[in-house]
């Protein structure tokens, strides 16, 4: 193990570390645009450069830490290198910051303030390339933006294998551009390049310009599309920035998900149908309680569900696998005991979508299958017949998914939900649920990684917490079963 | 003429080259592969990438930017002449823009172009290693040394009636 001293400070670089590397691992952030912890090395941009005693400067990106090295990262020579290499790769980007949906988040803005802050020293007209070229049908790139770094590249050579990407033409005329094959656009990873992309050349045509970054903040979740349970950061807008003109819906929406980084061995990455996620939360909901297709207030419906639930004598529920363990639990203590408990697949694989890969996208799109399965391992058809052998008279159905032809003939359904569906007038009643935004919880994931998401918004008034719905049910049992 | 040959037929030849290199080195063939389909049909087809993508099992992307790299690589048909102007600084000094003016109105092509009955293509290019005969015009390959407006445009009208 290596010891090296970075501008003084003695630290022990695990075998086979870079200096940039081993001084990351000790919080000493050296400047870097084209090197990326996830990827191989380019040495290209030549910011990362540091000083070495009795050796001059070199790029820390591409030199291996040896044992008793003295590195300098802001000598007098290594500033003055770092602010020429800032000058170079500014001389043809614009300085278009004005409207750059990366503004705010740009390491290029970022270093110059903090490294370079002069203005161009040269009198040459910028070079003029491309400003909106759609790489894909969900990414746009401005060449005039783009330093040439190839992380993007690289991503599309080393994580997703599409090979989608490439650097063509040479010199101040080379422009990053996708394959004439569409791999790119099949990639269904391409949209992790627009977070590799340390300037705003890359940019998601669903989010731009839709907000500055600056007026968001992100909420840890959990990607609920499959059974990997990628952990995301949901971005929306902050209380302060609140819009009171506009259309309310701005405040409650989703802009952009972007992958959060907990060290997890798969790396930084998430799927474009994790990028989707707003798509997927703001689907037509279910705000109105009901009783046979009959408005009723919410507590009217709870307590409707309650009698049932007393009433009634073989029952069976169907759980969602897009629950929370918290809910899941709560079901469990609350009536458990009552209920012949059934898993129940929430989502399929859509159309068109990816099923299944060697990377991270699982065949079963429901994010707590594993979960409720441990907590609920009763197998079979739910709706022939109980354990027992008496068809069920009432059925309990959670979640998304649920077929109301597949009901016995006779049986009365409770449906909680959370998105509209046409079924639902037809339950005896109805009960609208809150979806992941708004709520705390924990999803399982197939590997047994349990990570938890928080509330972005406040839940709706006219919508249940399933959490504490349960308890309301079990408590409304005014006769003993 | 013979018939315009195919890549399968160009097949043995790049088995031959491969043989010139260690095993894992494929990515080195795609330029002497690309100057070898270019030379056999004059420039490099659309389909010639995916097949030689395929041939080489390397990645399409490849040989895509290679082919936009080397400005002697073409992926479209030149004329029959193909005349092109070295560009760089010797050339440059030695008169080499006058002459791509008096070469562009001769012909009535901007660099770049073919004429419309395909006889001309007119192209500027980079250093031809020659710098001490600047400048330097090559027609269809051939060097044309210490290039003058008026020897160029004289040869150029003996290749008009040719």
């Amino acid at each position: 193990m290596p010891r090296i001293v970075v501008d003084g400070r003695a630290i022990d670089a695990a075998g086979g570390q870079s200096v940039i590397e081993a001084a990351r691992a000790h919080g000493i952030d050296i400047p870097h645009f084209c090197w990326h912890p996830s990827l191989s090395v380019a040495g290209s941009c030549r910011v990362c450069v540091v000083e070495v005693e009795g050796r001059g400067l070199d790029i820390a990106c591409n030199l291996p830490a040896t044992e008793g090295m003295q590195v300098f990262t802001d000598s007098p020579a290594v500033r003055e290198r770092r602010r020429e290499m800032l000058e170079l790769t500014l001389l043809n980007h614009p300085v278009d910051c004005g409207i750059c949906d990366k503004a705010g988040e740009c390491t290029l803005q970022d270093y110059h303030y903090a490294h370079n802050g002069a203005a161009s020293a040269s009198g040459e007209r910028k070079v003029r390339a491309t400003k909106f070229h759609a790489l894909s049908d969900r990414i746009v790139l401005d060449n005039e933006r783009c330093i040439l770094c190839s992380r993007c590249v690289r991503f599309t050579h080393e994580v997703s294998k599409s090979h989608g990407l490439g650097i063509l033409h040479r010199g101040d005329g080379s422009l990053l551009r996708e394959t004439g094959d569409g791999a790119f656009a099949r990639d269904p990873y391409s949209d992790n390049v627009l977070d590799v992309c340390p300037v705003g050349a890359l940019l998601s045509r669903s989010s731009l310009y839709r907000a500055r970054v600056w007026y968001l903040q992100p909420t840890r979740s959990v990607c609920p599309g499959c059974a990997r349970g990628c952990p995301v950061d949901l971005w929306h807008r902050k209380p302060e920035w609140r819009l009171n003109a506009l259309d309310p819906a701005k405040n409650r929406a989703i802009v952009r998900v972007t992958p959060r980084d907990d060290g997890r061995p798969e790396g930084p990455w998430i799927c474009n149908k994790g990028r989707d996620l707003a798509a997927l939360f703001e689907r037509p909901r279910a705000m109105q309680a009901m009783l046979h297709g009959r408005a009723v207030p919410l507590d009217v419906a709870i307590d409707a569900a309650a009698d049932l639930i007393d009433s009634s004598k073989t029952r069976i529920a169907l759980v969602s696998s897009w629950a929370s363990n918290e809910e899941l639990a709560a079901f469990k203590d609350a009536l458990g005991e009552r209920f012949t408990t059934f898993v129940k697949e929430d989502h399929r694989p859509l159309p068109g979508e990816t099923i299944e890969d060697d990377f991270l996208i699982r065949a079963d799109k429901n994010p707590n299958a594993t979960a409720a399965a441990a907590l609920f391992p009763v197998r079979g058809k739910p709706m022939s017949a109980a354990p027992s052998g008496q068809p069920p008279d009432l059925v309990l159905a959670w979640g998304e998914g649920f077929d109301a032809r597949g009901l016995p003939d006779g049986a009365r359904a409770i449906v909680l939900d959370a998105y509209g569906h046409a079924d639902h007038a037809r339950a005896d009643v109805f009960i609208p649920l809150s979806i992941q935004t708004e709520r705390a919880g924990h999803y399982t994931n197939f590997q047994g990684v349990v990570r938890a998401f928080d509330a972005c918004f406040d839940k709706p008034a006219s919508v249940a917490d399933a959490q504490e719905l349960f308890a309301a049910l079990a408590v409304g049992a005014r006769v003993p079963a | 003429m013979s018939a315009s040959p195919t890549f399968a037929s160009l097949v043995p030849e790049f088995d031959a080259l491969r043989r010139r290199f260690p095993p894992g080195f494929e990515s080195s063939l795609v330029l002497p592969c690309l100057r070898r389909l270019q030379e056999a049909w004059g420039h490099v087809e659309d389909s010639d990438i995916a097949a030689l993508a395929e041939y080489l099992a390397v990645p399409r992307v490849q040989i895509e930017e290679a082919l936009s790299f080397y400005g002697q690589l073409r992926r479209e048909p030149v004329g029959r002449w193909h005349v092109e102007v070295c560009r760089n600084v010797s050339c440059s000094l030695r008169g080499a823009e006058t002459l791509l003016e008096r070469l562009s109105s001769k012909l009535g092509l901007a660099p770049g172009d073919t004429s419309a009955d395909g006889r001309f293509t007119l192209s500027t290019c980079e250093c031809l290693g020659s710098c001490g005969t600047a400048p330097v015009v090559l027609v269809n390959g051939v060097y044309h040394e210490n290039a003058s407006a008026p020897e160029i445009e004289r040869m150029i009208e003996g290749l008009e009636r040719a």
